[in-house]
């Protein structure tokens, strides 16, 4: 469990969320649990115990979980961004390429029975299900930034675990020295992934450098706003990497995999002049069609843009920047 | 052929100032429609367009311009298939109205993505070139549409028709401004640029002879 304590030069936000929506948070999300259980129609129940009456099944035990989550510092005094900003502005190409077609399509996406693939150098290596990863973890919520490289952001309340308290558990061999992750390949129920008219050679891929991946930042998200993460915003499993262009943070992973090699990553392959593979957020290198030294913190109104500048790893420099000394980041951008 | 020219009777049947009025009113549909979503935005639905509704503003109203602009310049096309001088009785005021999406495009542009702060404009055409290409066809049709009076055409005379065949250009423009924004899905692009490539080789005489012929038989 790492403690962390606000630096210097975190954001100071003009507003706070007030204290009456936060204690309304957690009387929601007891709402939620109850409802859940409530609900017997839902697929996630469908499972029955002897008596007849519904046991509870892996993605109850999940929501469980994920309202036994113990808060954290992180992000305490930023202003969320309201939940239905979070849940239907998207980007999830599997889903279609506009920023509503995730939640219109993603609905009936299925996770029970979700299974990840551990592979490469490593010693424990195979399939696990995603209750088999979660059983030994105590979730926490942390209150992200969250910066998009089409120059928008907002602000996250994910629930999830540090992404190296479960490569740990695989024990990497001292080759690894990359984690490729990789997205489910499923063309029947992911619109995108069947359209013709997209350019991404699918399964979706992304990588991190093993320190990026073990850095106590680096979180695994299986949840947001006190509920299970929706499937729009990459259920049942998601990287978020913060101080990174959001496109690195990947969705609804199958594979992760140690690897000796920077592995090939989907939106480097299609336009590296573009999008590199660190993908730090670094408002003094421009992307070659837009600047990046500004954000449009969302939501914003039509008459004013919210446009904010944009901070040196999205304004968690003093966590990271230890992590590239002695790089160029204009040249690996 | 005959079925043209019946349809083309029953629409001459109707004198050409109600042609007018329905032509005006269908047109306006679109701007009435995206008013409405702007008065609906500002009076509290604030989700109505998702988080960031003045971007998606600017995209509606550049759809639009470029729907205009197609369907102005197939006037002359259609003119010559049916051969019907009715049609062109049109042109200019269809025009006017690509003139006028397009300039509430620009404004919305303007107003909701710039907002109006004129020291960025600089560094975001160099860094946006679509912005350029932008610019300039809305330029052409500024000029177009202010030399588009009777006056102008007859004070003009034969140079008024070499201007105003800047259209096509301002045309390809539009299409070049809408490729360069592509990330990944690439069909709507690429249809608009395909339809403004059809209706520029319908345009021209050189081309017409294939589709005039097997038109008649």
């Amino acid at each position: 469990m790492i403690i962390q304590q606000r630096k210097a030069n975190d954001i100071l936000p003009s507003e706070i969320t007030p204290k009456s929506t936060y204690l309304n948070r957690r009387k929601f999300m007891t709402g939620a649990l109850t409802s859940a259980a409530a609900l017997a129609t839902s697929p996630v129940l469908a499972i029955q115990s002897a008596d007849g009456k519904p046991a509870l099944s892996s993605p109850n035990e999940l929501q469980k979980q994920i309202l036994a989550a113990s808060e954290t510092a992180w992000g305490k005094d930023e202003t969320l961004s309201p939940y239905s900003a979070v849940t239907q502005y998207n980007n999830f190409y599997e889903f279609g390429t506009g920023k509503t077609d995730p939640s219109r399509y993603a609905g009936d996406f299925k996770t029970d029975g979700w299974k990840v693939e551990i592979g490469g150098e490593c010693e424990v290596k195979g399939q696990f299900t995603l209750e088999d990863i979660l059983k030994p973890l105590d979730l926490e919520e942390r209150i992200y930034r969250l910066r998009c490289v089409e120059a928008w952001s907002m602000v996250i309340p994910w629930i999830g675990f540090p992404l190296a308290e479960l490569l740990k558990r695989f024990k990497p061999l001292s080759s690894a020295k990359y984690v490729e992750f990789t997205t489910i390949e499923d063309p029947e129920q992911m619109p995108g992934q069947r359209s013709v008219f997209s350019t991404i050679d699918w399964p979706y891929k992304e990588g991190l450098r093993m320190d990026e991946a073990m850095h106590p930042l680096t979180l695994m998200a299986v949840g947001l706003y006190g509920e299970i993460l929706p499937n729009q915003n990459g259920a049942p499993l998601r990287l978020v990497v913060p101080w990174k262009y959001g496109f690195k943070s990947i969705k609804s992973i199958v594979a992760i995999r140690f690897v000796e090699e920077m592995p090939s990553t989907t939106w480097n392959d299609l336009a590296p002049q573009e999008y590199g593979f660190y993908a730090n957020v670094n408002p003094k290198v421009d992307h070659p069609r837009w600047s990046q030294a500004s954000e449009r913190r969302l939501p914003n109104g039509l008459f004013s843009a919210n446009r904010i500048p944009t901070q040196m790893f999205n304004g968690y420099a003093s966590e990271v920047e230890g992590l590239y000394s002695g790089m160029d980041l204009r040249r690996f951008y | 052929m005959s079925i043209l020219s019946a349809i083309s009777n029953k629409i001459t049947s109707v004198p050409v100032f109600w042609r007018r009025f329905i032509i005006t009113g269908l047109s306006a549909l679109p701007a009435l429609y995206i008013l409405q979503l702007v008065v609906r935005i500002q009076t509290g639905e604030r989700d109505l367009l998702g988080p960031e509704p003045g971007k998606a503003l600017v995209w509606l109203t550049g759809t639009w311009a470029f729907n205009f602009l197609l369907i102005a310049l197939v006037v002359t096309p259609l003119y010559r298939l049916l051969n019907q001088r009715w049609v062109l009785v049109h042109r200019r005021m269809l025009g006017l109205w690509a003139f006028l999406y397009t300039s509430l495009h620009a404004l919305a542009y303007a107003t909701f993505l710039l907002q109006w702060q004129w020291a960025d404009i600089t560094s975001e055409i160099v860094k946006r070139p679509y912005l350029l290409l932008g610019t300039g066809a809305w330029t052409i049709l500024l000029a177009l549409a202010l030399t588009s009076t009777r006056w102008a055409q007859k004070s003009l005379g034969k140079r008024w028709k070499a201007l105003h065949k800047l259209v096509y250009f301002a045309a390809l423009l539009a299409s070049v401004h809408y490729l360069l924004q592509i990330r990944a899905g690439w069909f709507e692009p690429v249809l608009y640029t395909v339809l403004t490539i059809l209706v520029l080789l319908v345009r021209n005489r050189r081309f017409e002879g294939f589709w005039k012929k097997s038109d008649k038989i």
